[in-house]
């Protein structure tokens, strides 16, 4: 079968986008604009724009994505049962998980659980195929470090006790209650 | 053989299908790969129709039937896709689901689970029930090597039948009527046979598991490859599962012509060895009275100096080998070579032998005697042990080649540790080093049966496949290499060991084999004659 070839209209250029050096100093211009708005303000005293990280932080909406962390039930333990969705669910492969038994309630934990940071990409695919919301993504960004080993978080870091990840857990169940 | 079934013709959805008549209708319904939800039915196993989730509408029948419980016959006009059928699936698997626990994250079975495959293409999408879920004993100990979890089951009985027909032990049955049965063990009974765990594979949910693969690895994690089992001479089909190149479970294959859909106990935990930390996982060298680790090559050169010389200084007759019934055909012709090229005479191979049934398991602990037999390695009744041992015992035999662990189950401890203590020259190749191989001057390290690829041949001479699972470490050499290995040594050549080379000159040699083509085995093996 021969392949058609269809001519899509497309809207008339504009002069602006034309013109090669317009857009540089179009976008110069922004700059510029900014820089001078902020040193005139800042020069009288009246407002300072930046904020000095890290001694101060923006808080962050709930929907934001920072890096996945387990969560910590009441009694110390993570909700995690090792059901190993989200290591299967993880595009970058960055969840490693060894599951073991317990003689609790709930009879399966994971005795290994370790992420390794400088893969993950905060897509939020295991918090997404979680059946447990057991893993959700925080609003922690800092996750720096000087070595490839310490970019590996083990379970004992990744803990996170339950009442400080509330609004992330409210944010999510609103996005399922329909 | 009995005179061959008519064909009868049925037609399915419109497409019109030959069958054997007499069949159950589901069978030849799956044979024509159609794809009919069921749990009760086994190939294997007699018809329980328990289910009633196999159900199809019948031209001329008033009902749907259990296409199970249906024989084919000629002209069944049948139909699976009858919004009817439909509304039956969705009832059987509500019904099934009412009180099922929401295990999966937790349950073995989860990701090869017929409940959850069936109720995602046929159930419901929600749950209409209002009562909390009926609780049942969960992680009951039934056995040995087995475990039930009341709540799951849905009493197809399938492993009640395996008890009576295939086991023939009768240890599992349903109590109670009604939505009160439950699925147990009988009073003072324990689910402990030779073959308990197959329960665990035609359970088509989670309510057996075998403690053994309890909480290892996800299934769907897994990678399968198809081999043989190397507990016994029976040499069953199975799948070995794999996963960061270690093996997890051992699940039998089906092969008609050698176990059905099933496999024993013994032989599934054989993969254990295979990681075993207290294998021998380098070359041993003995240096001023003790064995030191070398790295290959320099053991190889070792051992064929060290033949070399004893056979300079006493003659050829002087060496001995042992053959291993756990090489495969290929590396059993490249020792027979080995040997040819050495002038040994006194050969022959140890098996160790055990407990055997009239189901599946053999004397015989494994994988390839018949293999080594028919290459001709070894002759006599007890091939050649007791020759061998009185030919070192009388001084003409002074060092021997060991393959394999096996000749310390077979000969008497005490004799075996006077002989191997006497002998000038011992090289071992095996998978731990036991206390009576501590006098050797060589240790090379085994290969598992899992790790390689080539062939072997059951007790009845089948030729199978096997196919390698997992990777030894780096510059790890097979024992067919190892073989090859001192072979180039001797002549001063640089072969490899490559299998379909060996069945190549296994044809021209005109030896058992040469009827077979390597290439043609396919998935189920041929058989020699
Ligand atoms: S956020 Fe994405 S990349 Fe990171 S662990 Fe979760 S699934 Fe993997
Ligand atoms: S999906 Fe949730 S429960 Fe399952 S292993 Fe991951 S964190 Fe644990
Ligand atoms: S038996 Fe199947 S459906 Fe039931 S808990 Fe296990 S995986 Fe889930
Ligand atoms: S334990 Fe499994 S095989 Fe046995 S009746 Fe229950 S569901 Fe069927
Ligand atoms: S398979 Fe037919 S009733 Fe279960």
């Amino acid at each position: 079968m021969a392949i058609g070839v269809v001519t899509v209209k497309r809207p008339p250029e504009r002069w602006s986008s034309s013109q090669p050096y317009f857009a540089i100093l179009k976008g110069l211009g922004v700059s510029i604009r900014h820089f001078l708005h902020n040193l005139l303000l800042f020069a009288r005293g009246q407002q300072d724009f930046t904020v000095h990280f890290p001694e101060q932080r923006l808080v962050q909406p709930p929907a934001m994505r920072g890096m996945p962390v387990l969560v910590q039930m009441d009694n110390g333990k993570e909700r995690c049962v090792a059901c190993g969705m989200c290591e299967w669910a993880c595009p970058t492969n960055c969840i490693s998980i060894f599951p073991a038994e317990t003689n609790d309630e709930v009879e399966r934990y994971p005795e290994v659980f370790d992420i390794d940071m400088s893969r993950c990409m905060f897509c939020g695919f295991c918090e997404e195929a979680c059946p447990e919301e057991a893993i959700v993504m925080s609003r922690q960004i800092e996750i720096a470090s000087y070595s490839r080993r310490g970019s590996l978080w083990h379970k004992q870091d990744l803990l996170v006790p339950v009442a400080e990840l509330k609004t992330r857990l409210d944010h999510l169940r609103r996005q399922y209650e329909h | 053989m009995a005179e061959a079934p008519k064909l009868a013709k049925i037609t399915v959805d419109g497409r019109v299908i030959e069958a054997p008549a007499g069949i159950p209708l589901l069978q030849a319904m799956l044979d024509a790969e159609l794809d009919i939800p069921h749990y009760c039915y086994h190939p294997k196993l007699t018809i329980d129709g328990s289910c009633r989730l196999c159900q199809v509408k019948i031209e001329g029948m008033p009902k749907l039937q259990i296409s199970c419980n249906t024989q084919v016959r000629d002209g069944l006009v049948v139909s699976t896709q009858d919004p009817e059928v439909a509304l039956a699936r969705r009832g059987v698997m509500e019904l099934l689901l009412l009180n099922h626990p929401l295990d999966c994250p937790i349950c073995d079975k989860a990701g090869e689970c017929w409940l959850q495959n069936f109720s995602m293409r046929f159930g419901s999408k929600i749950s209409r029930g209002l009562e909390p879920r009926r609780k049942r004993q969960k992680r009951i100990d039934i056995g040995e090597r087995m475990l039930l979890d009341q709540e799951r089951c849905i009493l197809c009985r399938r492993c009640v039948r395996f008890c009576r027909e295939v086991s023939k032990t009768y240890e599992l049955g349903t109590f109670r009527l009604g939505d009160r049965t439950v699925l147990d063990i009988y009073a003072g009974r324990r689910l402990d046979n030779d073959y308990s765990m197959c329960t665990a594979d035609i359970c088509p949910v989670g309510a057996l598991e075998t403690k053994d693969f309890h909480h290892k690895v996800r299934v769907w994690f897994l990678e399968e490859v198809g081999s043989v089992c190397s507990g016994c001479a029976n040499g069953c089909n199975i799948h070995i599962s794999t996963y960061k190149n270690r093996i997890w479970r051992l699940t039998p294959r089906r092969n008609d012509a050698v176990n059905e859909t099933w496999m024993c106990d013994a032989g599934r935990l054989t993969y254990k060895a295979v990681a075993d930390p207290q294998r021998l996982r380098i070359p041993l060298v003995a240096a001023n009275g003790t064995l030191a680790p070398v790295d290959w090559p320099a053991a190889i050169a070792a051992a064929a100096s060290a033949m070399g010389d004893l056979q300079k200084q006493h003659g050829a007759a002087a060496l001995g080998a042992i053959a291993s019934p756990h090489l495969s055909n290929e590396e059993s012709y490249c020792f027979g070579r080995l040997l040819a090229a050495l002038g040994v005479e006194h050969r022959a191979m140890a098996v160790r032998r055990g407990k055997a049934d009239d189901l599946l398991i053999k004397a015989e602990k494994a994988a390839n005697a018949r293999g080594v037999r028919e290459l001709g390695l070894v002759r006599g009744a007890d091939d050649g042990v007791e020759e061998l041992l009185q030919a070192c015992e009388r001084g003409v035999v002074r060092g021997l080649y060991v393959c394999g662990d096996d000749l310390l189950a077979a000969v008497d401890r005490e004799r075996l540790a006077r002989i191997l203590g006497g002998l000038e020259l011992l090289i071992v190749q095996v998978t731990t080093l036991e206390d009576a191989f501590k006098s050797a001057q060589v240790v090379f390290p085994t290969t598992m049966l899992a790790e390689k690829d080539g062939t072997v041949t059951n007790h009845a001479g089948r030729v199978q496949r096997i196919e390698q699972a997992v990777r030894p470490p780096d510059g790890w050499l097979t024992d067919g290499a190892i073989f090859t290995a001192l072979l180039n040594h001797l002549q001063s050549r640089e072969e490899k060991f490559a299998v379909p080379e060996i069945w190549r000159a296994l044809e021209q040699d005109g030896t058992a084999f040469a009827r077979i083509r390597f290439a043609e085995l396919g998935a189920y093996g041929a058989p020699l004659a």
